[in-house]
């Protein structure tokens, strides 16, 4: 991992952390359609098994590794009524906080940044945890994601069970 | 409470039932921990998790901690995590490499291979600890077959082979997809439910809730170009495009299908799986290449290991129950050594999407299972769940309950001690010349 850059200057954490907020609101309200055009075309989406936190999930057993092809099916698929573990949807609110930027290019922004996801479904109540790492592009008015990555600060899936909507 | 008989098994009308209070009560679960957990032959891990000396891996197995490992002279062993003196686990890491482990509560240090070799304070002993207590325990018995490392803490217990019987046939297939042998990857899906262990055990061989459980999964399927399981035209092997159910003797089980093709494959994917099959057509012979390659198959092994082999994945499962409707599991990936890294990746994400507690799929089958125990609260009014799907076809489907059926006769033969027949005999989806000879 880089190491935290001298001077990140105010303004770009700020836009930083306003897209940010701005993606937790669009998950937690269930506008999946438009979480997905955050994304570049060559995107991916991650999430580590909890015993491997820092391993590449392209090459190990991890619990998600999405490029865009799949991240699509994976919004299609939970906005239908038949992806039972998501129906009637999750309830979720997440705080993002914490946001770093690591590096900063013409190109790319490095940026890392805690999560905590409350979530409540079917007179149950949980969290999730961890930490995020993003590749943000620079556009005009704001940013794309090129990689987002949830490593959970949980040694295991338990008592959450399993992850059905997205974190 | 608890009733007294478990299954309905009633061939007169080709009716199956299982007692709900199986699922639900805590005496049947003491039961299952004494008649099942502590004298079948339990999973641990495979060989490949330990490949150097002194690795090791702390698994819960049964009930028990053990410390899965290698020693310094590479000898494989399953060691009881718990100290002698005052019961401690001696190592808390999840895995590792290390020569000795040192109880942090009094500081008796074991060698790797189990001896108690340091006692702070051993002079105030009148007879020295080491001498007494000699080393940590391991279970009653340790085997190994193709690389998967099994304990069983009866000593009386027939061994593992004798255990296995045919149904290894399906270990088999999986080791030998690659000449240099099967590894299993690196990460591990740890994760619970909130439902009896049982309901796992039917849901993992079950074929018949694929197409609405699974329904979304198998629309992204057809979106994307790929045939879904079951819907294919060919026979293979004498196994009908439809799948059939296989049972085998001590309760273990097996559906196998044709397999599909290979969704979203590049022409290396493919290439370097059409390499790995030819190879086993030169080793073992065109019958039970195609058997391996060519059919996919998710089996049983009494009680709990399962191992789903498809030609774009290859799951091995395991779990054990934490209280009545209560459920941990643990899942791994195994990828054939000596492929490519493009071949892995693939693997790994085809195989993600379905499986595993952020796939695509596994979800959806946790809240089916999850909403079943919900269900049994009711098992007052309602009291048996059926298993009967196709119960007397001569070829029950892949969709069909024969597995569940075999699964649950040895489940209460262990409980009760009430021997049923079995339905017809087992299937070996591949002349067994070719492995015998
Ligand atoms: S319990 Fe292990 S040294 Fe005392
Ligand atoms: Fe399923």
């Amino acid at each position: 991992m880089t190491s935290v850059s001298e001077t990140p200057t105010i303004t770009t954490r700020n836009a930083v952390e306003e897209f940010l907020f701005h993606e937790a609101g669009l998950i937690d309200e269930w506008r999946l359609e438009e979480w997905l055009d955050l994304f570049t075309l060559d995107c991916t989406y991650e999430v580590p098994a909890t015993d491997r936190p820092h391993a590449d999930p392209g090459l190990t057993w991890s619990l998600i590794h999405d490029g865009r092809t799949m991240l699509e099916q994976r919004v299609i698929r939970l906005k239908k009524p038949e992806a039972h573990a998501e129906f009637p949807h999750s309830q979720t609110s997440r705080i993002v906080g914490n946001v770093r930027i690591l590096a900063e290019t013409d190109e790319m922004i490095a940026v890392t940044a805690n999560f905590i996801i409350n979530r409540a479904k079917s007179g149950k109540f949980d969290t999730y945890v961890g930490r995020y790492d993003y590749e943000l592009i620079p556009g005009n008015s704001s940013f794309l994601i090129r990689r987002k990555r949830a490593v959970l600060a949980h040694d295991m899936l338990d008592p959450q069970g399993k992850i059905s909507f997205i974190i | 409470m608890t009733a007294e008989q478990f299954i309905i098994d009633d061939r007169e009308n080709n009716l199956f039932r299982v007692n709900r209070e199986a699922f639900t009560s805590e005496e049947v679960l003491q039961r299952e921990r004494k008649e099942i957990f502590d004298k079948t032959w339990l999973y641990v891990g495979h060989e490949s998790e330990i490949p150097g000396k002194n690795d090791f891996q702390t698994r819960d197995v049964g009930g028990r901690p053990v410390i899965f490992n290698r020693d310094r002279h590479g000898d494989v062993r399953v060691l009881l995590n718990t100290c002698l003196h005052r019961g401690s686990s001696v190592c808390r890491h999840s895995s590792g490499n290390a020569k000795i482990f040192t109880c942090f509560y009094h500081g008796w240090a074991y060698r790797n291979s189990g001896e108690l070799v340091n006692v702070p304070g051993n002079e105030d002993y009148k007879s020295e600890p080491a001498a007494v207590y000699k080393g940590l325990q391991s279970p009653a018995q340790v085997d190994s077959y193709r690389g998967l490392y099994f304990v069983n803490f009866d000593p009386d217990a027939p061994d593992l082979l004798t255990f296995l019987g045919e149904a290894r046939y399906f270990i088999d297939l999986a080791a030998d997809q690659s000449p240099e042998g099967v590894a299993i990857l690196e990460g591990t899906h740890k994760y619970s439910l909130k439902a009896n262990w049982k309901l796992l055990v039917e849901n993992s061989i079950d074929g018949y809730h694929a197409k609405s459980v699974h329904h979304t999964y198998f629309e992204m399927m057809m979106e994307l170009g790929a045939t879904p399981p079951m819907l294919g035209k060919e026979t293979v092997n004498g196994v009908a495009p439809a799948g059939m159910g296989t049972e085998f003797p001590n309760g273990h089980a097996t559906l196998m299908y044709p397999a599909n093709g290979l969704p979203l494959a590049t022409d290396s994917v493919k290439q370097t799986l059409a390499n790995l099959r030819a190879q086993a057509e030169q080793t073992f012979g065109e019958n039970y290449a195609t058997a391996m390659f060519g059919l996919a198959r998710n089996s049983v092994f009494f009680p709990s290991l399962i191992l789903i082999d498809l030609s774009f994945g290859l799951t091995l499962r395991t779990f054990y129950p934490v209280s009545p409707s209560e459920t941990l599991v643990t899942g791994w990936q195994i990828i054939p050594k000596g492929v490519d890294e493009e071949f892995v990746k693939y693997r790994i994400n085809n195989a993600l999407t379905f499986w595993g507690p952020a796939g695509l799929a596994t979800p959806d089958d946790v809240e089916a299972l999850e909403q079943a125990q919900k269900g049994f609260g009711a098992r007052g009014e309602v009291g048996w769940s059926d298993v009967s799907k196709g119960m007397g076809k001569p070829v029950p489907a892949a969709n069909d309950e024969l597995q569940m059926r075999s699964w649950w006769r040895e489940w209460n033969r262990r409980i009760t001690g009430q021997q049923l027949p079995t339905e017809g005999t087992s299937f070996v989806p591949f002349d067994k010349q070719d492995v015998d000879a």
